[in-house]
């Protein structure tokens, strides 16, 4: 994901916005790292570049 | 008794063996080919496929064109529910232009991998594809100008949540066109449920009636409701499901129960753009004839 993505994404459970922690970066994009919740205390991850923003009882399949 | 976690879980599986399948050259998805592009298939004009991957054309899924119907303007954004290989994103970017943006979600990895694959190919950069749920949106409230999906609400155990989510994202003035599978009227229980696991892979289906219902409920307003294609026993006999309805009496062009619909509506408020009679655009969309498209 680019970095100013986080500008428009929104926690999934309470909708708040969004905290971009950047672990590896390519080509302006985000390849990994996390979006962090502060209001709900919940990291999302990012890998390969695509951001996952499932609620947390459903990351796991 | 079914879950809505097993329900997604049945629906992610089916679509990540589709995104293998594209990726192994196979182009075969749910049941048949026969039945697959009896409802996918002659969907897009040559026009809007040139330049696209062929993995993305292969791998769309759909049973209308929402790009198409939703009348997209410069600079716009645009959220496609259920983004699968991301045909209807590609499209919409190159509609939108590079001051709008196209986000696709999907709750696939395999699909969102192929997705991506295709957008890298297509040289597309206005586009971000997003894992999530449509039941719980990753956006914040009034941040999209359209939300599009094709095929994919009817896959989702809780309708009225996907809907409600819908509303709360768009801005107010809002678009939603979606192309989806209803079911019509009444069709024998054991007929139904092939005929549903036939069309949209898990049952789900809602009519038009209640579809409609749940839109209002939601908060739309100005909904719209038009048929593309009422499927005919003869759809459904080149699914392989012709004993089951030999067995129940239909037959040849008797309608079996199950239409590929385009629907509009619009979040109430000030702004946006206003959608063109249905009929002209849908018209001029889809090329329509009989057994030749949808």
């Amino acid at each position: 994901m680019r970095k100013d993505l986080v500008d428009i994404l929104a926690c999934p459970v309470c909708k708040s916005p969004l905290e971009l922690t950047i672990e590896e970066e390519a080509e302006e994009e985000v390849v990994r790292g996390k979006l962090t919740c502060n209001q709900c205390s919940e990291d999302y991850p990012i890998e390969d570049r695509i951001p996952n923003l499932l609620p947390p009882e459903m990351r796991t399949a | 008794m079914t879950t809505e976690r097993e329900i997604k879980e049945t629906v992610r599986e089916h679509y990540a063996e589709s995104a293998r399948q594209v990726k192994a050259a196979d182009s075969s998805c749910c049941g048949s080919d026969t039945a697959e592009n009896v409802i996918s298939s002659k969907l897009y004009t040559t026009d809007e496929l040139q330049g696209l991957p062929q993995e993305a054309v292969v791998a769309s899924l759909g049973c209308g064109n929402p790009v198409a119907m939703a009348e997209l303007h410069e600079g716009e954004v645009v959220l496609d529910l259920g983004s699968g290989g991301g045909i209807d994103v590609l499209l919409s970017a190159r509609r939108v232009g590079p001051t709008g943006k196209a986000y696709g979600l999907d709750m696939t990895d395999e699909m969102l991998e192929l997705a991506r694959e295709n957008q890298r190919k297509a040289g597309v950069t206005n586009v971000e594809f997003l894992k999530g749920e449509m039941e719980e949106m990753p956006l914040p409230d009034g941040s999209v100008d359209v939300i599009i999906s094709n095929c994919v609400v009817n896959l989702s155990p809780d309708k009225d949540k996907v809907l409600a989510e819908a509303h709360r994202v768009l801005k107010p003035g809002g678009r939603l066109a979606i192309a989806d599978i209803v079911a019509r009227g009444d069709v024998p229980e054991e007929l139904r449920r092939s005929l549903e696991a036939w069309a949209g892979c898990v049952a789900g289906a809602l009519e038009e009636g209640e579809y409609r219902a749940k839109l209002e409920s939601a908060g739309f307003a100005d909904v719209e409701i038009e048929s593309l294609r009422e499927y005919t026993a003869s759809d459904a006999d080149g699914a392989g499901l012709g004993d089951l309805l030999q067995k129940y009496g239909k037959k040849g062009a008797e309608q079996v129960g199950f239409a590929s619909v385009i629907v509009r509506a619009r979040r109430p408020g000030e702004g946006g753009h206003a959608f063109s009679s249905l009929n002209v655009v849908a018209g001029e969309a889809v090329s329509c004839s009989p057994g030749s498209c949808c």
